[in-house]
């Protein structure tokens, strides 16, 4: 018993000093316009992510541009909590400006705008919160702009006629949908020759996608190309056409990472890979949480100018990256995520 | 007499130096102080608050896993089944619509139902703990991903149930209130009741307790109840700190649980441990994990300090035993040598 007392009172001495000694020395705070150098907390989706690390080295040029301090952070493990945990760390950190890529909207939400509470500013890229938890999304690809690229490139590919299949994740989910109307449209007003004649989900499956694939070149002999929707459909299909022994006759084209489709790029199976460039959203991403930390981005504004990017438009309260970027043979090489 | 008597005073202040506690108690403030010397506002009362509100879904799992791990038991699945009871939180409160108070009960007896799942398969089915929450670990996991279908969010909770997972209340998280409750409640029943000392002899031994006259299948049986029950609690607080309820809520928990547990002392193969340990335990990670933002290190080291903190603490409670081991050796050495030498 004795012995307990001794921890309990032990305990209770360590966190009695260590209140103390902070409140000694409150200075630490970088609050805006102490003539401190601004920090930027920048949160991907999941850490270990290519597709995050190539956002963080265009964050970096920006923070080093703008000589601002960066602190990359998220998530490691697939506990939904994590990204509030980090946030509310942050709080207490007192950083200046957070930018956010959420994985769940809504449990985010509530520690974004607590952040908003204590005069953080805060906005969210690459995956939004709820919009009144932020002041700014910085949107790397429209619909319309995904959707458009996607069916341009296939028509291209085959010439503006013939029939071509869609692979996407589920036949649920919205923003697939989203660019799968787009796709439709841009087809009935654009191309009227091209035709679909198949859509399968994959559950977002490399192996599903390349079975339906499988299954979909067999029952559609005519299929001139694949569209894979969402990214690990695009080896996937890939897989399928060079199994299928139909290199070149059946063109693949998706939406993906250049990393995992440049083996296929390089064997001449998948023609065009698309995809924004993710140095790009980094760098954006950093730059407008530095101009919304001083101020000099305001709700409202029509345009904002991104260093060495130049202008960009912004439609409502979304920064708008612009047109996704087409990955090939000729160019796929420079790209390392 | 008087010598005796200050060896036996100095082996007693050895036991209490060596004592696992002690020396996580005393890693525990070296931690402080390091991170409080390199962030300046990881001191703070908020910050404070803020590893108490982390920590609390994580030290219920750990409160009562203590328990288990000292009739010599585990529970890999409360995880899972803090996943389960978030969602079917959110469901009995938007979908069935009961009220929220109402929906708190209910899912803390869906937890108690399905900790009495575990608690019968092992007793009667005599099957070894690890198997069988290996099992639920999956099928809670499981359940909460098929009634959700892996996508379905609850979401706009009523801003005063919220209050319990973000706000404060006289001062304090509105948590750690709750958290206090279980610790105590849990801290009385392990260490100031027969009933709760009946753990550790079962775990030290359940042929021989059960020898003893000991109702060792109703004690087990208790433990993994009270288990998903808590559970069932921590996924309610859990749902208010996010404000959402998803099927992977949870996920990892039990490990970090049980890391909590053995590092604070906690004889895995049961029969030795205190809950004051685990308390420890779940602040000594806490802190780290929580310093090293402050500290601007990167917070995956945190799991790699974690094992390293496990692995010496482990250790430094080893000096003793394997100095006495020692000892003994050089006492009986000699012993053995003599009879040898004259030949």
């Amino acid at each position: 018993m004795k012995n307990l007392l001794a921890l309990f009172i032990g305990a209770g001495l360590a966190v009695v000093t260590g209140c103390n000694k902070s409140s000694d020395s409150p200075a630490g705070s970088s609050g805006p316009g102490g003539g401190k150098k601004l920090t930027v907390a920048l949160m991907p989706k999941s850490k270990g992510n290519a597709y995050f690390i190539s956002c963080k080295q265009g964050a970096d040029t920006a923070a080093r541009d703008l000589g601002v301090d960066l602190i990359f952070d998220g998530p490691t493990d697939p506990d939904p909590a994590k990204q509030n945990e980090i946030i509310e760390n942050w709080i207490t950190l007192g950083v200046d400006v957070i930018a956010a890529a959420c994985e769940n909207k809504e449990g985010i939400s509530t520690a974004l705008r607590k952040a908003r509470q204590k005069g953080i500013k805060v906005l969210t890229y690459d995956s939004d919160a709820a919009p009144d938890a932020r002041s700014f999304f910085v949107n790397q690809a429209t619909p319309e702009g995904i959707g458009d690229t996607l069916m341009d490139e296939a028509a291209r590919l085959c010439g503006n006629e013939g029939e071509f299949a869609i692979i996407t994740a589920s036949l649920t989910a919205a923003n697939m949908n989203e660019w799968q109307k787009r796709i439709e449209a841009r087809r009935i007003s654009k191309y009227p020759n091209m035709k679909m004649v198949a859509l399968r989900p994959c559950d977002d499956l490399k192996d599903k996608a390349q079975s339906e694939a499988t299954a979909l070149l067999s029952a559609n002999p005519s299929v001139k190309l694949l569209m894979a929707i969402c990214s690990p459909a695009v080896p996937g299909a890939a897989e399928a056409v060079k199994q299928a022994g139909k290199t070149g006759r059946v063109k693949v084209i998706g939406l993906g990472l250049p990393s995992e489709n440049r083996r296929y790029v390089k064997e001449g199976v998948t023609d065009s890979v698309i995809l924004w460039k993710t140095k790009d959203l980094g760098y954006l991403t950093v730059q407008a949480a530095v101009a919304l930390a001083k101020g000099e981005l305001k709700s409202g504004a029509k345009t904002f100018k991104a260093g060495a990017l130049g202008g960009f438009e912004i439609q409502g309260d979304n920064i708008v990256l612009g047109k996704p970027f087409i990955f090939n043979k000729d160019n796929i090489d420079q790209f390392d995520f | 007499m008087s010598t005796s008597y200050r060896t036996s005073e100095s082996a007693a202040w050895k036991a209490i130096l060596f004592r696992h506690e002690t020396v996580l108690l005393l890693v525990l403030v070296i931690e402080w102080f390091y991170f409080n010397s390199v962030g300046p506002r990881f001191g703070t009362l908020d910050n404070t608050f803020d590893i108490v509100r982390h920590s609390v879904e994580i030290g219920l799992l750990a409160l009562v896993m203590t328990p288990i791990i000292l009739t010599g038991g585990i529970d890999l699945s409360l995880g899972s089944l803090l996943g389960l009871c978030a969602i079917l939180f959110g469901k009995l409160w938007r979908d069935a619509g009961l009220p929220i108070p109402l929906a708190i009960a209910s899912t803390l007896g869906i937890g108690a139902v399905a900790g009495g799942l575990n608690a019968l398969l092992i007793t009667w089915l005599r099957l070894p703990p690890l198997i069988i929450t290996l099992g639920s670990y999956s099928l809670f996991r499981g359940l909460a991903e098929a009634i959700t279908r892996g996508v379905d969010t609850f979401t706009n909770f009523p801003p005063s149930f919220l209050v319990l997972g973000q706000e404060r209340l006289l001062g304090v998280p509105a948590q750690a209130p709750v958290f206090i409750v279980v610790a105590i409640g849990i801290w009385l029943l392990v260490h100031r009741t027969t009933f709760g000392r009946s753990f550790r002899a079962i775990g030290f031994a359940p042929d021989g307790a059960r020898y003893a006259g000991l109702p060792v299948e109703r004690r087990v049986a208790l433990v993994y109840v009270l288990a998903g029950a808590v559970a069932a609690l921590a996924a309610v607080i859990y749902t208010a700190r996010l404000g959402q309820a998803r099927a992977d809520a949870g996920t990892g928990y039990e490990l970090f649980a049980i890391t909590a547990v053995v590092l604070g002392g906690t004889s895995i193969f049961g029969g030795a441990g205190s809950v004051h340990g685990t308390l420890l335990g779940v602040a000594a990670i806490a802190v780290l994990s929580n310093g090293l933002v402050h500290a601007r290190q990167p917070r995956e080291v945190a799991g790699l300090l974690t094992g390293v903190l496990l692995i010496f603490a482990l250790c430094i409670s080893a000096i003793p035993k394997l100095l006495a081991t020692l000892r003994v050796r050089r006492q009986t050495v000699p012993t053995n040598i003599q009879p040898s030498k004259p030949a």
